[in-house]
């Protein structure tokens, strides 16, 4: 099968590297995967693009939190070349759901206008929706599928790894992120700091919030405190590629995981999932006890951070071959369960007619 | 047949009164013909619908982008009508490879972001029948459909004989007819041949009167193309002052014809890209609805094959003020030649024809079978 995804392409943010991942498992099968546009080989050297719409079967709009468009033109071709049966949605973080508000904090529309307008335009691009889960849907519409994998190919071992620079790290952009980093994080580095060497944020906004303003979305996704990660003497660092994630996290001894709220009380998983579980670190994931072992296996229960986040931190440096042990377990689980092969299988036979 | 116009419509430019006729003229045929979209205030004789059970035929009149609906109506369009209903009518020669032509071009990014590869993959995805107003595609496949057309109806004063038109015309006073010549149209691309054509009118301006340049950009070369390097735009406001001609900006599609009648000659140009094309465009024909003298500045094998042989009279030779000074002297040769090409176009290009032409290009493809 001939898939072609439309979606709006960032090197460092978004979900570039599972389709990455896609297209390189496809020509395996027999399958060809690309990205519709023109060959970007400064931003994405690893990536298939293509405009040549007749050599392709299927469509994925792969959708996050804006209706990307292309040209009218480019429109056109899309939508004359595969007709409704042939596009699927991927509809990443949630916006073909009701409105949503979680404690009132993150939401995934603004209000029940744009909410409506949402639902009613992906009705139209296509009769199915399918959304990065394993929990089943009750609407008939939408699909649970897992969407990302994992390729053991890409785990990072020791001998290869960088140097440690950090002993804790966080890789991901400010984007609704702040009710666990200041709420938990944070307190947490206040108790333990003169017991951990370096910390670091890697990613975007942590510093100061997006030059476009409002349009970027709303300020509450943005807050940060600067003034605190001063104090807590905190490195902060921009965005990395994403072919340069998995080396970054790779340069500490534990990275955290934490996940958009929305996201989380959906149970959508992301690429960073399984781009942590590359990484040669200690993943510690700020996700509950039961979500991350029907995830990740059994083991994972010992890598949240479960309210308990200063003790957690201290434990695993204090023994890291405990740690890598369990991390093992869940990178073997994730090879049995998440491969990419599999994904593959998954997506061909959602989009079979 | 259920016919769906699908083009933007906008009272102020482009092809605005050819789809209006399309729509009273399929009317009066019995067809029932509306534009895709909802109604639009200022265009209220125009139908609109955006019922897509039953359509017969989409035809998708393009010159730019925006003419193919946005979405969602886009997608609830093509996924509602097959690919074998539907017909594209490039009036812009997109369909081609990339032309340039002095200034003119049928592609150019940094004016809207396209290339050639976007408008060719768009209007293949969209049919197997790609059309073009031309006697003469350039590119193999394309079929040739003039897609614009003359309503006798429209004729502002259908005189009987040139005798008859050419007194009417003669006497007129400056009320009736304040301006010796008139260009309705916007300084796209043809500026050159305005300009030609205002430098050999001049030693004849004192007989013939004032000229008047109506259409946006006569006055001089807007900020926006200075900044994007867009040439093509171009005026002399020099010679324009040199000449006593009057610029007027820009008006609405109806009153068109009404403004050329306030002039003795009315020329016809096509810009460079249209010429190479052999392109027609809605001036074309309706220029002789107006009261006024066309001068067709055009290639005389174009105006012989499209107007008929008559019209080669209204092509001035080398010099237009002798052409011009000749029209004053003696106007009923010219008037008669008006009146014979206004009979050509009546016979061969009224809508009737153009609706007669789709049809049977609607039953070739389906015996056919194209498109499947």
């Amino acid at each position: 099968m001939n898939i072609l995804f439309a979606m709006k392409y960032r090197p460092n943010a978004g979900n570039i590297h599972a389709v990455v991942d896609y297209m390189r498992v496809a020509q395996k099968h027999g399958h060809n995967v690309a990205m519709y546009g023109l060959p970007d080989p400064t931003w994405v050297p690893e990536a298939r693009f293509s405009t040549d719409v007749r050599s392709f079967d299927r469509l994925v709009f792969l959708t996050e939190s804006e209706l990307w468009h292309f040209s009218r033109l480019g429109d056109v071709a899309l939508f004359a070349r595969f007709p409704k049966r042939h596009r699927l949605i991927f509809d990443m973080d949630g916006m073909y759901n009701p409105l949503l508000v979680v404690d009132g904090y993150d939401r995934n529309h603004k209000d029940e206008a744009e909410c409506r307008r949402w639902i009613e335009y992906c009705d139209v691009l296509s009769d199915r929706v399918v959304k990065p889960t394993l929990v089943p849907s009750s609407n008939p519409r939408v699909s649970s599928l897992p969407i990302y994998g994992y390729d053991p190919a890409l785990e990072v071992d020791v001998a290869t790894a960088p140097a440690k620079e950090y002993d804790i790290l966080h890789v991901g952009h400010n984007w609704w992120r702040w009710r666990e980093v200041g709420g938990q994080l944070l307190p947490a580095f206040e108790r333990i700091r003169d017991q951990v060497g370096e910390i670091g944020f890697v990613g975007l906004w942590w510093d100061t919030p997006p030059s476009e303003g409002g349009e970027a979305g709303p300020k509450a996704a943005f807050q940060a405190d600067p003034e605190a990660f001063r104090r807590l003497r905190i490195r902060t660092s921009t965005a990395v590629n994403y072919t340069d994630v998995i080396r970054t996290m790779s340069t500490a001894r534990i990275n955290i995981f934490t996940q958009r709220p929305i996201i989380h009380h959906l149970r959508h998983l992301t690429l960073k999932y399984f781009e942590i579980f590359y990484a040669d670190t200690i993943p510690l994931l700020m996700l509950d006890q039961d979500h991350a072992a029907s995830v990740y296996g059994p083991a994972a229960r010992e890598l949240t951070l479960g309210g308990r986040v200063a003790e957690k931190l201290l434990d695993a440096l204090r023994r890291p071959d405990h740690y890598r042990g369990l991390v093992a377990d869940v990178r073997r689980h994730l090879a049995a369960h998440h491969s990419y092969d599999r994904r593959l299988q998954e997506l061909v036979a959602a989009m079979r007619d | 047949m259920k016919l769906l116009l699908v083009t933007s419509v906008d009272p102020w430019t482009r092809s605005v009164s050819t789809v209006h006729k399309w729509v009273e003229a399929g009317r009066a045929l019995g067809h029932d013909v509306a534009v895709y979209g909802d109604p639009y205030p200022e265009l209220p004789a125009m139908r609109y619908t955006t019922d897509l059970s039953g359509v017969d035929l989409a035809l998708f009149a393009i010159q730019v982008a925006s003419d193919f609906p946005d979405m969602p109506h886009l997608a609830r369009l093509l996924d509602r009508i097959p690919r074998e209903r539907r017909v594209v009518v490039d009036l812009w020669g997109r369909f081609n490879d990339t032309i340039r032509l002095e200034h003119d071009f049928n592609h150019l990014e940094k004016l809207d972001g396209h290339l050639e590869w976007e408008w060719t993959e768009a209007f293949a995805a969209v049919s197997e029948t790609i059309l073009q107003p031309t006697l003469a595609p350039l590119r193999p496949g394309v079929g040739s459909f003039l897609f614009h057309g003359f309503d006798p109806g429209s004729v502002v004063r259908p005189y009987q004989t040139a005798r008859e038109a050419a007194a009417a015309w003669s006497e007129g006073g400056p009320a009736a007819k304040p301006f010796g010549v008139m260009y309705v149209g916007s300084n796209w691309q043809r500026w050159e041949q305005v300009r030609t054509f205002l430098e050999q009118y001049g030693p004849a301006r004192g007989e013939v009167g004032k000229a008047c340049l109506v259409g946006w950009n006569w006055d001089s070369r807007p900020e926006w193309a200075v900044q994007q390097g867009i040439m093509g735009i171009d005026t002399d406001p020099a010679l324009l002052a040199e000449l006593g001609v009057e610029v007027r900006n820009g008006v609405r599609f109806d009153e068109v014809i009404g403004l050329l009648g306030k002039a003795r000659f009315a020329p016809v140009f096509h810009r460079p890209l249209f010429r190479h094309l052999g392109f027609v465009t809605v001036r074309t024909f309706e220029t002789f609805y107006a009261d006024s003298l066309p001068v067709l500045m055009l290639p005389r094998d174009l105006v012989k094959a499209v107007y008929g042989p008559a019209a080669l009279a209204l092509v001035p030779a080398a010099d237009v003020a002798a052409h011009l000074r000749d029209a004053l002297r003696r106007p009923e040769p010219y008037w008669d030649a008006v009146l014979q090409t206004r009979s050509h176009l009546a016979r061969h290009h009224s809508y009737a024809q153009r609706y007669q032409a789709l049809e049977e290009l609607v039953k070739d493809r389906r015996r056919s079978g194209v498109a499947r």
